[in-house]
């Protein structure tokens, strides 16, 4: 156990949780008013472990979509892991099976962001994976945490408090900062438009269709006119 | 049956993160794929957005004036202060007045 990278690892995810927790708690109390038991919300947080698309889950769930619709946009969300993966991997080859196990499950956008700093610049002289485990660690507990903390408000507070608004909210501001150039904005829009205008498609398709669209035009607008 | 389909799709979830460093280093990501894996977030999460804002059941379009209020409100508070936890609360406090 080498400690010192460990605690950088914790004291480097510190501050991404002030974004991380209140996201927690908006999970833990949608959990709830959609229907599902404090079990099922909270061990959603350690089985699935991965924010946007635990809420996308149980949004599809409450809606009685079809499994195959919720499964693939689960996948469809947290397909940008495989980056990660790839990024992370060339500095991980040394590791034992049990390590890569461990430090895969907890790869979310946090961590990588985190951890791939540290590695590309202290990747060959430290050992780097205490440092993704500290980091990764850090955040498990705190979504825990958060979600343990969201299921108790969920059974308290009172509905006319609007609580299920916060998932639009908390989007938006995961969003908005990510619109920088024409692509990412008609990316938006196409999507937007779809989620609004596709909501009779059947067993709620229009989540994939409208991810879909938004990709691709986002995607070939780039291609067209690459971003500088 | 919410068990089998929260385990499966952990299960893809794991898969996708051990992806690469598993064992299976032969997988070449072609060049598109980071292009298009780029979109994902923020496509996905605008549907939400748009879906949870404004509805439309086939023939009309329907909407809460307080929510669309509090969604430019929350969208300006973003860009300013790209703060989740601001953004929430602002968002949340706007509708609660209106």
């Amino acid at each position: 156990m080498n400690q010192k990278e460990f605690f950088l690892g914790v004291t480097a995810m510190l501050p991404l949780l002030l974004g991380v927790v209140p996201f927690g708690l908006v999970f833990g109390v949608l959990g709830i008013s959609s229907g599902l038991t404090e079990t099922e919300t909270i061990l959603m947080s350690s089985i699935v472990f991965a924010g946007a698309s635990q809420v996308v889950f149980v949004q599809l769930w409450a809606a009685g979509s079809a499994y195959f619709v919720i499964g693939s946009s689960v996948a469809l969300i947290n397909l940008r892991h495989v980056l990660y993966s790839a990024s992370v991997a060339e500095y991980l080859k040394k590791l034992s099976f049990k390590w890569r196990i461990i430090l895969g499950y907890l790869l979310t956008d946090e961590s990588f962001a985190v951890s791939i700093k540290r590695l590309s610049t202290h990747g060959e002289s430290r050992p780097v994976h205490f440092f993704m485990l500290g980091s990764g660690l850090t955040l498990w507990l705190a979504w825990q945490i958060s979600t343990i903390a969201g299921v108790i408000a969920g059974s308290t507070i009172p509905e006319n408090w609007e609580l299920a608004f916060a998932i639009p909210l908390t989007f938006i501001a995961i969003v908005v900062p990510l619109l920088k150039n024409t692509p990412t904005i008609i990316c938006a829009l196409i999507s937007c438009l779809i989620a609004i205008f596709g909501q009779s498609l059947p067993w709620n398709t229009w989540i994939i269709v409208a991810a879909l669209g938004g990709i691709l035009a986002g995607a070939s607008i780039e291609k067209w006119k690459p971003r500088k | 049956m919410i068990w089998l389909v929260m385990v499966l799709t952990g299960l893809i979830n794991f898969i996708f993160r051990i992806s690469m460093f598993s064992g299976f280093r032969n997988i070449h990501l072609p060049p598109s794929f980071h292009r298009y894996v780029s979109y994902v977030p923020i496509s996905v999460l605008s549907a939400i957005i748009a879906s949870s804002l404004v509805t439309h059941n086939g023939h009309e379009i329907s909407y809460d004036v307080g929510k669309l209020v509090a969604a430019f409100i929350a969208v300006a508070c973003a860009l300013l202060t790209k703060s989740v936890s601001v953004t929430l609360i602002v968002g949340l406090i706007t509708v609660w007045i209106i």
